[in-house]
């Protein structure tokens, strides 16, 4: 599969927080989910990506070619879809189209009815009565109907219903399957483990795993105990309270010999544990 | 891609308030009336459009189209620049007919003449210098900005209709009807015409230069 964007120790200071040495590799056919909790520093690395945000340092290649001072021609083959930011709330679907169409050297009138038909949208509604679900499907038919290769999704199914956030992950399956790179932000990982190729998993400004989904849920084991003795608990990450003890992630390499059964953790029990162990 | 983005003005952006603005240039058939607030309602409809906006996201979404960010920053201001030489040239025939039908001196300022005319382009040139180059240090603060802009397009105003009165040039020489002192006029609304391409321009360079350091979030 083609390398699409490779972004390489990506910098970016600010007086409170900051984004540092952020490196991963898109390649297209594939969904890569983009985890870690709110303020991790997954919008400031989209909108990096986007010079929304301009990086204190890194490099970021577009098909091999650093798309520094050629961002517009860049952006001709990306589309992003940003939840939760309502553009033109009072204008009509087709209005906005219009003037967003000229733009794109590629942009493809039938392959925009069809979604906007697939979508069940009519370009005669107003954006602000569009639910939450309907939004982010016009804001991807935008942006699948200039032919992006690159699709970057912030957040997408935050305040989506359960049949909205099924519905995304069947579309962008197909949008995988068309052999185009899926960056898809989000802090609900349980939207990924149906659909990820990949995980990147950013804490603190900082990437913690770029692995498969699988070699990431891998990696780990979960253990349920009410004590644990002193050689034991230097080998836990993160402990959780339950009703009835306590869970916490082992490396899978301790789990053979760490002397209690453990089960397989999800990427959503890893990443809470995780996220437990160094707060 | 300027063009674009100017359909983009017009299209997603721009408020009633500014089209509106550009008939009250009808103000000029009115006697005794401080004829330069006229350039005060224009800045009032490019303050509108501007709140249209940030409310509407319209920078966030814009950075996201594939355009530079100094073409934003451009249009933008080309955009207010077209709404001015609109008014202007909406308001030419307004002041021949003025002549033809009030033939009263104006107690309230200048006069309905070029002098008039060359004073909207002064006002508008540092109205670009306040407003937008500092709007686009922070593009969400367009209320402050324009409360500094619209304070110093009514100095200007203030200082106008003042020399009116108390400056005999202005008074005895500006503050004709045409065709009087032509010739004086036409450089004076030559140079406030220079200034305004000159202050225009400066707009541009320096608020593209803030903008360019600006992240957008």
């Amino acid at each position: 599969m083609s390398v699409i964007l490779e972004v390489e120790n990506l910098c970016k200071f600010y007086p409170s927080f900051r984004l540092e040495g952020v490196s991963f590799t898109l390649r297209a056919g594939t969904i890569t989910g983009f985890v870690g909790r709110n303020g991790a520093g997954k919008s400031t690395t989209l909108y990096a990506l986007l010079s929304l945000v301009q990086p204190d340092a890194g490099n970021i290649l577009y098909r091999g070619e650093n798309i520094r001072g050629r961002e517009a021609v860049f952006k001709q083959r990306v589309g992003f879809v940003s939840a939760g930011v309502s553009f033109y709330a009072k204008q009509k679907l087709h209005r906005i189209t219009d003037v967003v169409k000229t733009f794109y050297g590629e942009w493809n009138d039938t392959l925009y009815r069809r979604y906007m038909q697939a979508f069940a949208l009519d370009g005669n509604q107003v954006f602000e009565k569009l639910s939450n679900g309907m939004k982010i499907k016009f804001a991807l038919a935008l942006a699948l109907s200039h032919n992006a290769e690159l699709l970057i999704l912030d957040e997408p199914t935050g305040g989506l219903d359960p049949v909205s956030r099924e519905e995304l992950a069947e579309i962008l399956l197909d949008l995988a399957g068309q052999g185009k790179a899926v960056l898809f932000s989000t802090h609900i990982i349980s939207d990924l483990d149906r659909i990820a190729d990949r995980i990147l998993y950013i804490k603190n400004g900082r990437i913690l795993a770029d692995d498969t989904l699988q070699g990431f849920t891998d990696a780990y084991r979960l253990v349920q105990y009410q004590t644990l003795t002193e050689p034991q608990r230097k080998k836990i990450i993160g402990e959780l309270r339950l009703k009835d003890g306590y869970s916490a992630l082992i490396k899978a390499a301790d789990a053979a010999d760490f002397g209690m059964p453990s089960v397989c953790a999800g990427a959503e029990d890893i990443m809470v544990h995780i996220e437990k162990e160094r707060a | 891609m300027i063009g674009k983005l100017l359909k983009k003005e017009l299209r997603l952006c721009m408020h009633p308030m500014l089209p509106a603005s550009l008939l009250l240039s009808a103000l000029l058939l009115a006697p005794n009336y401080p004829y330069a607030i006229m350039y005060f309602y224009l800045t009032l409809g490019i303050f509108f459009t501007g709140l249209t906006r940030r409310e509407n996201h319209d920078v966030l979404f814009t950075c996201m189209l594939p355009v530079k960010k100094e073409q934003i920053v451009t249009a933008q201001i080309l955009f207010a620049v077209i709404a001015e030489l609109l008014q202007m040239l909406i308001a030419l025939p307004l002041f021949v007919l003025h002549r033809h039908l009030i033939s009263v001196p104006n107690a309230a300022g200048m006069e309905a003449n070029i002098v008039l005319l060359a004073e909207g382009f002064l006002i508008y040139g540092v109205f670009h210098l306040v407003y937008f180059v500092g709007l686009f240090r922070d593009t969400d603060k367009v209320g402050v900005n324009f409360l500094k802009a619209g304070a110093v397009v009514f100095l200007l105003i203030f200082a106008e209709l003042a020399c009116t009165y108390a400056v005999p040039f202005a008074r005895d020489i500006l503050d004709t009807p045409d065709p009087q002192y032509l010739g004086v006029k036409l450089l004076f609304a030559l140079i406030c015409l220079g200034l305004y391409c000159v202050f225009t321009i400066v707009s541009v360079k320096l608020a593209q230069k803030r903008f360019g350091n600006t992240d957008i979030r």
